[in-house]
């Protein structure tokens, strides 16, 4: 069992490292195709009146009319000994870029995925248990809140509770006030695919006949659902939380963006949009090593939660 | 992007329509809109300037020329000369001046007790480091210099003593002292000038002699700045001495047009930095100012590449100079505040004139043109002449709000005479692909101080940036640019200036639209005081609140 699950845990982490180094190499290859780069794109501006000679004097001393390969070798050696140099479009330090704008990410992320999971939970026991009607109105808010778009929360939410209730100021998006509501804005649709996942496992599990055994028991439903129902139905879960991380880092921008947050989402459009890549690269790897590692987590503890999964059929596989 | 950025748009919209006006109603006082300065100014009080984004870091050689950096670059940094919004020169930093040896040398005389934020003095020496800077700029460590100095003639900057400097140039140089009030020429201490670019690229270290100097700040999100308050070396031309009137300005990011809009609108901040046109009238309603400031330059038009099809037939850019309306584009797509172009350099310049006859709205003219040159109508509608169809791709200017709608105008105008269009709409980083590409009409911005700047875009040159793709295929052009360049009296310039405006638009190597507005100001009813200089940027040096 132990050298099974040992070899198991080497095979998941030898992948991950994979996928982060391919996640590097792709993003720098998907950037190179695209016109332009990031000096040439803020010195061609009509305003500033710079000749051709003169701008490329500047894109020299980048290193960006090297050919893209001997760029990309260059840029990997220094990413690999953990340089992650300076930003082509506001020339401050990757490192500091990124990790201003860390905390502000992390917490909006942190409270969504509580509010999540509170919201997700409330709605998959509240269509278990509710009466009927109620029940299935339950159900179906989990693909409305799929349906509706992020920045349409964020807006109702800033008109409703900012502009006219007073409740927040869009000029202090970091108070107390208006990060919860960016959180609520975040946490609705991710709420949803792990609400869909625990109903659809509770459904599963209330079905077993260890459920029936204890129903005949006498045991009451909420004795029920709190003693056995909720540890083998949060197993899906474990895996949903893992790919929610990857859409709380996605969909950060849009409501870093309405809410005028400075967070990780926000420096990615702008790295985007100006060809940034020191500083893409260095974003696009940071999402890539949590998404790994929250997914490295989540595989390597499901076999330790569910006797069931069979080690060595996974590492294999 | 652009779908999701549509739709919250139209969304928002609607949210305005039945939520905001009642928000406005009550925010927005009384529906008065006459002189919004009446008052006495008081001292004290805080504004909060909302901006799209603080993106590019704070190189000055890069980034002062910007419409948001160089707003906050305005308020802590002084320049030798100022312009005010009618192209009239005044003295700032430089107190006086002489032009000698017909423009080829000249002699800056500068005021006294002028120190920089950090307690060192702002003299000869320091202002001989930043003419340097701005002619040369410094390759090797990445920093470029300022586009528009006369560098190409520029031979030296010496200090004669403490509060004198020389300048020499080896050719006339009659757009010198004018380039001295342009934003990219803003005085830093030498210390900020021979940093690296990565130090330059921190706001803290860049130390200026401005009103307002920096008091904290978080990188690209908000900065406060508060006033120097032994500052008293403004522009005369202001009508203010002293120290600044407001105690703090804090510039803060919102990127999205629609929430900073209905912050200040709503009352939550005092100044909102580029609203929708469309906007604007129902806000000027509720008595909150808009400044619409028109910078000296080129007005909002198409540079026309004479090689590429199917400009390269002038009877094409003829009939495009006379099928496009500009008081419908006016009427749709802005409002009263922008202004019609008669020439293609704005109006304020004190060299334009009215040529506006040369590129008057006449589709009649315009077909007729056309079918003059062989172009007939095809079986849809488009022109064809041996075999081709009468098209060519236009992709508004990313750098201009609204240019969109007004290309998208022009598309349907241009149809109307039987020329194809295809719109291609990129972003800021697609629109270097396509100037490199030369298209048949390319939308330009362009500011400047001195007329003498059109004369090296015109032609190839003296490394000219050859707008028109002609090189020095047209004699007569060269001869004008050449006049102009050389010009060393003011006077026999504005002359040439006329023909070379009167030429340009007759040939259709520029096709102008309207008078451009790039940058635009919704201001708080209880903000007076604000004045805008003639690059097109608020000043809040004499800027106060109602109370």
């Amino acid at each position: 069992m132990t050298s099974g699950y040992g070899r198991f845990a080497l095979a998941r982490a030898g992948q991950a490292a994979v996928v982060v180094l391919l996640a590097y190499v792709l993003t720098f290859l998907v950037i190179s195709v695209l016109p332009g780069d990031a000096i040439t794109n803020s010195l061609r501006d009509p305003q500033s009146g710079l000749s051709e000679a003169d701008i490329q004097r500047i894109v020299e001393f980048y290193g960006l009319d090297q050919p893209v390969l001997v760029q990309l070798a260059l840029s990997l050696g220094r990413f690999l000994t953990g340089e992650l140099g300076f930003s082509l479009q506001s020339n401050l330090p990757v490192s500091q870029i990124v990790g201003d704008a860390l905390p502000s990410t992390l917490t909006l992320a942190t409270m969504a995925l509580a509010i999540a999971v509170v919201f997700a939970v409330a709605i998959a026991y509240g269509a278990h248990y509710a009466p009927p009607r109620w029940a299935g109105i339950l159900r179906s808010i989990p693909s409305f809140f799929l349906s509706v778009p992020n920045f349409v929360i964020g807006l109702v939410l800033i008109e409703l509770f900012a502009f006219r209730l007073h409740s927040f100021t869009t000029t202090d998006p970091n108070s107390a006030t208006a990060t919860l509501f960016a959180a609520v804005t975040l946490a609705i649709p991710v709420s949803a695919p792990l609400a869909e996942v625990l109903i659809a496992s509770l459904d599963h599990e209330s079905r077993q006949e260890y459920a029936l055994v204890a129903r005949s028991r006498g045991l009451a439903e909420a004795q029920l659902f709190a003693r056995h129902l909720v540890k083998p139905s949060a197993l899906p879960s474990v895996a949903m939380v893992a790919l929610i991380v990857g859409e709380l880092l996605g969909g950060s921008v849009i409501t870093e963006t309405i809410f005028g947050r400075d967070g990780i989402g926000t420096v990615v459009q702008k790295a985007v949009t100006g060809e940034d890549q020191p500083v893409l690269q260095a974003v696009v790897s940071l999402s890539a090593v949590v998404f790994v590692a929250v997914n490295l987590a989540a595989d390597l503890l499901t076999p330790l939660l569910d006797p069931r999964v069979n080690v060595r059929e996974a590492a294999n596989a | 992007m652009t779908p999701i950025e549509f739709r919250r748009r139209v969304f928002l919209a609607g949210i305005t329509a039945i939520t905001g006006s009642a928000v406005l109603t009550a925010c927005g006082g009384p529906a008065a809109t006459s002189s919004s300065d009446a008052g006495t100014p008081v001292d004290g009080g805080n504004i909060t300037f909302l901006i799209q984004g603080y993106d590019t870091g704070w190189v000055s050689s890069k980034t002062s020329i910007s419409s948001y950096e160089g707003n906050l670059w305005g308020q802590i940094t002084d320049k030798l000369v100022y312009v005010d919004d009618k192209g009239q020169l005044s003295p700032w930093v430089a107190s006086s001046w002489e032009e000698l040896n017909g423009a080829k040398d000249f002699v800056l005389h500068l005021k006294d007790g002028v120190t920089f934020s950090d307690g060192t003095p702002l003299d000869a020496a320091a202002v001989v480091a930043n003419l340097n800077a701005w002619a040369k700029g410094a390759p090797e460590r990445g920093v470029s210099k300022v586009g528009l100095f006369p560098s190409s003639n520029f031979v030296s900057a010496e200090a004669a003593d403490a509060k004198t400097v020389k300048v020499s140039f080896s050719s006339p140089a009659l757009g010198f002292i004018a380039t001295l009030a342009y934003h990219g020429c803003i005085l830093l201490s030498p210390k900020t000038l021979a940093l690296p670019v990565d130090a330059q690229a921190d706001l803290a270290q860049e130390i200026g002699s401005g009103p307002f100097v920096l008091k904290s700040w978080k990188q690209g999100d908000s900065y406060v700045l508060e006033k120097r308050k032994d500052y008293n070396w403004g522009p005369a031309a202001l009508g203010h001495t002293g120290p600044a009137r407001l105690d703090t300005i804090t510039y803060k990011v919102i990127k999205d047009t629609s929430v900073r809009t209905s912050t200040v609108a709503s009352g939550q901040a005092e100044v909102a930095f580029n609203v929708e046109p469309q906007e604007i009238e129902s806000l000027k309603a509720q008595g909150f100012t808009v400044g619409t400031p028109k910078y000296l330059g080129f007005v909002d038009g198409f540079q026309v590449n004479t090689q590429a099809f199917p400009t390269n037939d002038s009877s094409v850019r003829q009939a495009i100079q006379h099928g496009i309306d500009r008081e419908e584009i006016r009427n749709t797509v802005y409002t009263e505040d922008w202004d019609a172009a008669t020439t293609f350099i704005q109006g304020n310049v004190p060299e334009a004139g009215d040529y506006s006859s040369a590129f008057a709205f006449d589709a009649d003219k315009a077909k007729k043109l056309l079918d003059d040159a062989g172009w007939k109508p095809g079986p849809d509608g488009f022109r064809v002449k041996d075999g081709k169809v009468l098209e060519f791709p236009l992709t508004p200017n990313p750098y201009v709000p609204s240019t969109k709608a007004e290309d998208e105008l022009i598309a349907q105008q241009l149809e109307r005479i039987g020329i194809k269009v295809n719109l291609k709409v990129v972003d800021v980083a697609g629109y270097a692909a396509i100037q490199a590409s030369r298209p048949p009409l390319f939308q330009t911005s362009r500011s400047f101080v001195d007329v003498g700047t059109v004369a090296g875009v015109l032609t190839s040159q003296n490394n000219g940036e050859n707008w028109f793709n002609l090189g020095t295929s047209d004699q007569k052009l060269n001869e004008l640019s050449t006049a102009i360049a050389s010009a060393s009296d003011r006077e026999s310039r504005e002359k040439i200036a006329g023909e070379l405006q009167q030429y340009v638009l007759e040939q259709g190597y520029f096709i102008p639209l309207n008078q451009l507005v790039q940058r635009l100001y919704l201001i708080s009813p209880a903000v007076k005081g604000v004045q805008y200089n003639g690059l097109a940027y608020a000043n809040f040096y004499t800027a106060w609140v109602a109370k």
